[in-house]
């Protein structure tokens, strides 16, 4: 019984060491992506810099400069870590009719869809998000808390990667309707990274739009472990209310992108592609 | 020998947007509901048989590609029934899958940026292939091919030879009762197709598999299929033996003329001028004679003809009446000349 689980697993592992392997193998594209990190963490700097500049007080909405800075450097570092080309991947093999000899693998779609890229997130986690967590908490000296929390933030990101992946997985079914990937793509990361808090802190945001937000996944993929890792005033109660809307929308993002998949599907199966 | 595939009377539709002409055509088919429906697979029925090798012909757009899709699951028909090892395909498309082996020509489903034995690798996997079987495996094909110096070229450098062929040996990795292989030689050279044939015949041979293969070389049906199964516009034109079909056009030989040797500069000119000649002159003398055609090779003249219908010394005879003959050799019919005249409607 053992013996047939492991074997189970193995098979989704297996896909893991390949993913990771493939995007080892893309020595320069992480060096593109540090750079290009660090002009976008330039840019915001400077934008920050300028809006507190411009504002009366130290404290905008609750933060400093200071907190600000911290929250969207790691927001960046987590973006670049949980950001996967599914879209991308899902569409383009769509268009291509590549997805026909995947759909024949005895997996489920889906799940292969999500181990085919899991190495990505171990990768970039190793060569982007701990060194920019580590390099944070050096110069600020403690800019945030390492206690407890880490577990729960550990926890929270695992929840985080399966909602965004359930997202991207969903708006790259929807590339079967509109047969074209670019635009859909487009939309889904700009809303993504407004709604969930990785371009601009929610604390932000108007009071009415962050109460609607509140109500929405996407700051479930942000926002909740950001929290957790910076804000030092949460208790543990907090920390499970976080983690269980999180879960919460965990179980409905697989549900409804299954059952998306599941209808959407049919085209491919009637319609050929 | 129980049928591992039955195909019962199948048919697929795909709806289809008629698309207008046009920039100002582009905008209207935003709103258009105007949809035309295509068969591509019109009620075909067919029986495979365990260890068969059957080459699956047609032109392209024939639904050919299609038929295949439904047999691997991809596909759901619009009607009718398929069963691969007892089950329907589309429905148990993941237990199906387990038990086939599939190439699509121009796709692969090796990782693009690693080494061929990492596919492998993840492929057993995915197919739970156990450490026997799999090292098995790969030695063999070693023996077979001398694949083992492309276990571990990165897939991306290889050529399309060399990948196509890692294809099919992934494809036959797991053991599958049946293996489709849409186009398998396609844009190869001799030398690779020769060994991709060799594999695929020993592979049948040895392990019993049962191949569906779809080609355009006739050298793949000749070298391969005992059986051939023909489609056009999705349905069944010939399903039977090959030597049948050598006997059925048993009757058609080719005769091949020159007329003069040399010509130089203006040669062309000539053999194509004394075609159209000979051309009118067949036509005229042998009116009754449907299956007759002239065509041109470089120098040579071919007439193609049944002799059921005339027979060659007549047409010979009056050739030579009006022209000088410096050359002539008769042909047996090719399979491809065969499948091309059945392509073009020879068979009603």
């Amino acid at each position: 019984m053992t013996n047939k689980k492991s074997f189970t697993l193995n098979k989704y592992f297996s896909l893991t060491k390949g993913s990771i392997m493939e995007s080892l193998s893309f020595r320069f594209s992480m060096l593109i992506t540090v750079i290009g990190n660090l002009i976008y963490l330039i840019v915001i700097y400077y934008l920050w810099k300028a809006i507190y500049a411009s504002s009366s007080s130290e404290v905008v909405n609750g933060m400093t400069f200071h907190d600000t800075m911290i929250y969207l450097v790691l927001a960046l570092a987590l973006f670049n870590f949980m950001e996967c080309f599914i879209v991308w991947s899902i569409g383009r093999n769509f268009q291509t009719g590549q997805i026909a000899l995947e759909l024949i693998k005895p997996m489920d779609y889906q799940v292969f869809c999500f181990f085919a890229n899991s190495g990505q997130y171990l990768i970039s986690f190793f060569t982007t998000f701990l060194p920019t967590l580590i390099i944070v908490y050096l110069i600020t000296k403690g800019g945030f808390a390492l206690s407890i929390n880490l577990i729960y933030f550990i926890l929270s990101v695992i929840l985080a990667i399966v909602i965004n992946f359930c997202v991207d997985f969903f708006v790259g079914v929807i590339c079967f309707y509109t047969e074209s990937v670019w635009g859909v793509n487009i939309m889904k990361e700009v809303v993504v990274a407004l709604l969930s808090g990785a371009s601009i802190p929610l604390a932000f945001f108007p009071d009415r739009l962050r109460t609607i937000v509140n109500f929405l996944p996407f700051q479930a993929i942000y926002n909740s472990p950001l929290k957790i890792l910076i804000d030092k005033s949460l208790e543990t109660k907090d920390y499970i209310t976080i983690i269980g809307f999180q879960i919460f929308w965990v179980a409905i993002m697989i549900l409804i992108s299954r059952i998306f998949w599941n209808v959407s599907k049919r085209i491919i199966t009637v319609n050929g592609g | 020998m129980d049928s591992i595939i039955k195909i019962d009377h199948i048919t697929k539709e795909f709806k289809t947007l008629n698309r207008r002409v046009g920039l100002k055509g582009s905008f209207l088919d935003l709103f258009s509901r105007d949809y035309k429906v295509l068969k591509a697979v019109n009620d075909i029925s067919m029986e495979i048989k365990q260890g068969e090798i059957v080459g699956y012909l047609g032109p392209n757009g024939a639904g050919k590609s299609t038929t295949i899709k439904m047999m691997t699951g991809v596909l759901e028909p619009t009607c009718g029934e398929i069963l691969v090892n007892g089950r329907v395909p589309y429905k148990n498309r993941a237990k199906n899958s387990e038990n086939i082996g599939v190439v699509f020509g121009q796709r692969s489903q090796l990782w693009w940026a690693l080494p061929a034995i990492e596919s492998f690798r993840i492929l057993k996997e995915i197919y739970r292939i156990d450490d026997k079987t799999y090292k098995d495996n790969l030695e063999y094909f070693d023996a077979l091919v001398g694949a083992s110096d492309l276990y571990y070229k990165t897939v991306r450098q290889m050529s399309l030879g060399q990948r196509t062929l890692c294809d099919i040996l992934a494809s036959f990795l797991h053991n599958p009762s049946v293996v489709f292989l849409d186009e398998p030689t396609i844009g190869l050279d001799v030398s690779m197709k020769g060994k991709i044939r060799e594999l695929i015949k020993v592979l049948n041979h040895e392990r019993g598999t049962t191949v569906i293969l779809t080609t355009h070389d006739m050298g793949d049906v000749d070298a391969l299929c005992n059986r051939i199964v023909i489609i056009d516009k999705g349905t069944i034109l010939y399903d039977n033996h090959i030597e049948n079909l050598r006997k059925y056009f048993g009757a058609y030989r080719t005769i091949r003329f020159m007329f003069n040797k040399h010509g130089a500069s203006k040669e062309n000119e000539t053999v194509e001028n004394t075609m159209m000649e000979i051309d009118t002159l067949l036509k005229e003398e042998f009116s009754g004679a449907k299956s007759l055609s002239v065509g041109m090779d470089e120098k040579w003249i071919d007439v193609l003809l049944n002799e059921d219908e005339v027979p060659m010394m007549k047409i010979i005879n009056c050739i030579q009446e009006r022209k000088k003959i410096v050359d002539m050799t008769l042909q047996e019919i090719s399979t491809e000349s065969v499948i091309k005249k059945i392509y073009e409607g020879g068979l009603e």
